[in-house]
């Protein structure tokens, strides 16, 4: 009889461990009366407004909570109050429906899929024009001053050399339609990068005496080179790099956080592989960049292979058996892949 | 459990305790379908749900977890942990961005937040073990922030000067302040823990450890060796072989060192702590189940792409509920908390603005 049920539990006082068997009853006005189970006497007597049900779980009884803090629980924990709304029940029979569950383990991980691989990418390179530029200023400037704090070294090129160097920079930099006007090219000495050259977001860029020797022959693949990583301030990677890491390590720690650390250990390499891809996708972003650039001025795509080529036998870089899983955590694309990515805009 | 029921005649102080086991009546099944589902309604709200999610995981799990047939309940509200995830989410951006843009800022926010952090550590607590509540009595956590900075940023510091060697020391320390300061009905807990034995649960985790790495150069070194003779590439299947390795090394080192410590710091704090004239606590657990429970855990979530992990959670709430055994004294039966009995039940969603749990996940 729907409206006048008899349900038997236990009762607690406000803030007492006492425990009373008791029954309770809700009329149909929605007027809560608890007695005694023992001896009949009344416990609570409450109006509507007075009390609410607690939240409903698979294997749990729902609970009654009175305003003063006292609390009834059913003896029966499959039992449910048909007062109960259907909103209230409707997060645990959700959780209980196999469709439901079905769907959740279909769609959660394409959902996420889509959001990291997409989305963030497009937030990220949305977001980018409204950060200032002294913000960017700021984070070239703090990284190039401890850079060159602790592993750059003045260069010992040659003065001729440097003017090469510098030569195909400014050319480079005149004859193409570039967003960002602040760029910069230093010459450092570095036995920490070895041969190697990196951007910075406010246009600072940095490029090894080790590279320089190295490229001496190939002008052209030094500016291939120059290209690339005019090719990262012009993408503002550093920006969107650490907006999509940012949203990462939110989506991560939101939906997987677990206080007891029993999954940081697996999210902690998930959000590392993550970020190696991100990095991945900036660097063909910032080759395609470079290809484009050298046919605009007229130069041919494989300088590019060329430059490729000549840090692949420097480096001693990866070959074909490990590249299958270490690619995984590499920062920078497979370079036999890049170099074809070059030799096929050749054929193009 | 007739017995629980209240009768004033018992003299208190003489009564003998009750054995009481913990009990666990949790279903992988049923969390899997919670964990699914409030996953999916997490991503789909964009993390708002989230905080929705996390009140129903613990009501599952306080609820399931019974002392003398009776559970404990979790009862925070959803927009109390919304509310803490806001401020978590903020201050983490900062951090983050104010790390990538500028790191003298970020130094310098790292220090407000060291200065800040023992603040968050006891408002946390504050939060969580008033939310935590049996026989309808709730938990409640008395430590300040003076002593917080001590325990938490202090004593870790100082240790770094004794080369980690009064390291165990100040985890005694730590353990002592945060179980310590926990009340439960207006009565605080007594710990009573030994330095001694927390310099034991180190050295035999870094033993353990050590033998383990050694045990793991001498195969690897031996597969390796077999490989770089078997094949043309020999060097670099070599570095591939051993990033595997180095990575199944670093998952056996982690679960080894944590399941090792904890049963045994566990079981040591739980014998050695009580709740005087109400209860006793004991703490069974041993080393080498628990390191095959969490072992196997691990494996199972990396194997099912993280499926496996309503079922490791589960599990494992199972096991330690499975070793732990409350001695009940009558007088628990009788508790009122004067402190807790005044005001509106209701009007806790109305809290204060840091009245909350600072924290992510």
């Amino acid at each position: 009889m729907p409206g006048s049920h008899r349900v038997t539990g236990q009762f607690h006082q406000a803030a007492s461990s006492t425990l009373y068997a008791a029954v309770a009853e809700i009329s149909p006005t929605g007027r809560l009366n608890i007695i005694s189970a023992t001896d009949k006497r009344s416990l609570c007597n409450a109006a509507a407004d007075d009390y609410r049900f607690g939240t409903v779980l698979p294997g749990l009884a729902v609970e009654l909570q009175l305003r003063d803090g006292a609390v009834f629980v059913p003896d029966d924990a499959g039992f449910r109050w048909p007062q109960l709304s259907s909103k209230a029940k409707m997060a645990a029979w959700l959780e209980s429906q196999k469709l439901s569950i079905l769907a959740a383990i279909v769609l959660s991980p394409l959902l996420l899929w889509w959001i990291i691989v997409y989305a963030m990418p497009m937030l990220a390179v949305a977001a980018v024009p409204l950060v200032p530029d002294s913000v960017k200023q700021q984070m070239g400037q703090q990284t190039f001053y401890s850079l060159q704090k602790t592993v750059l070294q003045p260069t010992e090129l040659a003065a001729p050399e440097q003017a090469a160097v510098q030569y195909h920079w400014q050319m480079a930099l005149q004859q193409l339609p570039l967003q960002q006007s602040n760029y910069k090219l230093y010459l450092y000495k570095s036995d920490f990068f070895g041969a190697n050259a990196f951007a910075l977001p406010d246009g600072t860029v940095v490029v090894t005496d080790d590279l320089v020797k190295l490229l001496h022959d190939k002008p052209d693949a030094l500016l291939a080179v120059l290209l690339h990583e005019i090719g990262h301030v012009e993408g503002q990677h550093s920006v969107r790099l650490v907006a999509q890491s940012l949203g990462a390590a939110l989506v991560f720690g939101i939906l997987f956080g677990d206080p007891e650390g029993i999954a940081d250990l697996v999210l902690g390499s998930g959000s590392a592989l993550l970020q190696s891809a991100f990095s991945r996708d900036m660097e063909r972003e910032a080759d395609q960049f470079a290809l484009q650039q050298l046919k605009a001025l007229g130069k041919s795509p494989s300088a590019f292979a060329d430059a490729m080529t000549a840090l692949l036998s420097e480096h001693g870089d990866s070959d074909d058996a490990s590249a299958s899983l270490l690619k995984y955590l590499s920062s920078h694309p497979d370079t036999r892949e890049r170099i074809e990515q070059a030799t096929q805009q050749l054929t193009d | 459990m007739e017995n629980a029921f209240n009768t004033d005649t018992s003299l208190p102080q003489q009564a003998p305790a009750r054995l009481g086991k913990v009990a666990f009546s949790g279903k992988a099944g049923e969390f899997f379908g919670i964990w699914m589902v409030n996953l999916l309604l997490s991503i789909v709200t964009l993390g708002i749900y989230s905080a929705w999610a996390k009140v129903r995981t613990n009501q599952y799990f306080y609820g399931h977890t019974r002392i003398e047939n009776q559970p404990f309940r979790y009862l925070a509200t959803p927009m109390q942990i919304l509310k803490g995830r806001i401020v978590a989410v903020i201050v983490f951006a900062l951090f983050f961005v104010l790390s990538a843009v500028s790191p003298a800022l970020a130094l310098l926010l790292a220090l407000a937040l060291l200065i800040a952090s023992p603040w968050l550590i006891v408002q946390s607590l504050k939060f969580n073990m008033r939310m935590t509540s049996y026989r309808n009595v709730r938990f409640a956590f008395n430590g300040d922030y003076g002593n917080a900075f001590k325990h938490f940023v202090l004593l870790p510091v100082l240790a770094v000067f004794t080369l980690y060697l009064a390291m165990p020391w100040v985890l005694k320390r730590i353990d002592q302040f945060v179980y310590g300061n926990i009340s439960y009905g207006g009565k605080k807990f007594q710990v009573n823990t030994e330095t001694g034995n927390y310099y034991i649960a180190a050295l035999v985790t870094i033993a353990a450890v050590v033998c383990v790495v050694i045990a793991f150069s001498v195969i690897s070194a031996l597969a390796v060796g077999a490989t770089a003779f078997g094949t043309d590439s020999g060097i670099n299947g070599v570095f591939g072989l051993s990033t595997v390795l180095f990575f199944v090394l670093y998952f056996l080192v982690f679960a080894m060192s944590g399941a090792i410590y904890q049963t045994m710091i566990r079981n040591h704090l739980f014998d050695n702590t009580e709740l005087p004239e109400i209860a006793k606590l004991k703490s069974e657990a041993r080393v080498m189940p628990f390191l095959w429970l969490t072992f196997t855990n691990l494996l199972a979530i990396v194997v099912t792409l993280g499926l496996a992990y309503p079922w490791a959670k589960i599990r494992k709430a199972a096991y330690l509920a499975s070793v732990t055994t409350v001695a009940v004294y009558p007088q628990a039966d009788t508790l009122a908390d004067q402190a807790q009995q005044d005001g509106n039940a209701f009007g806790e969603e109305a809290v204060g603005l840091f009245d909350i749990d600072v924290s992510l996940a």
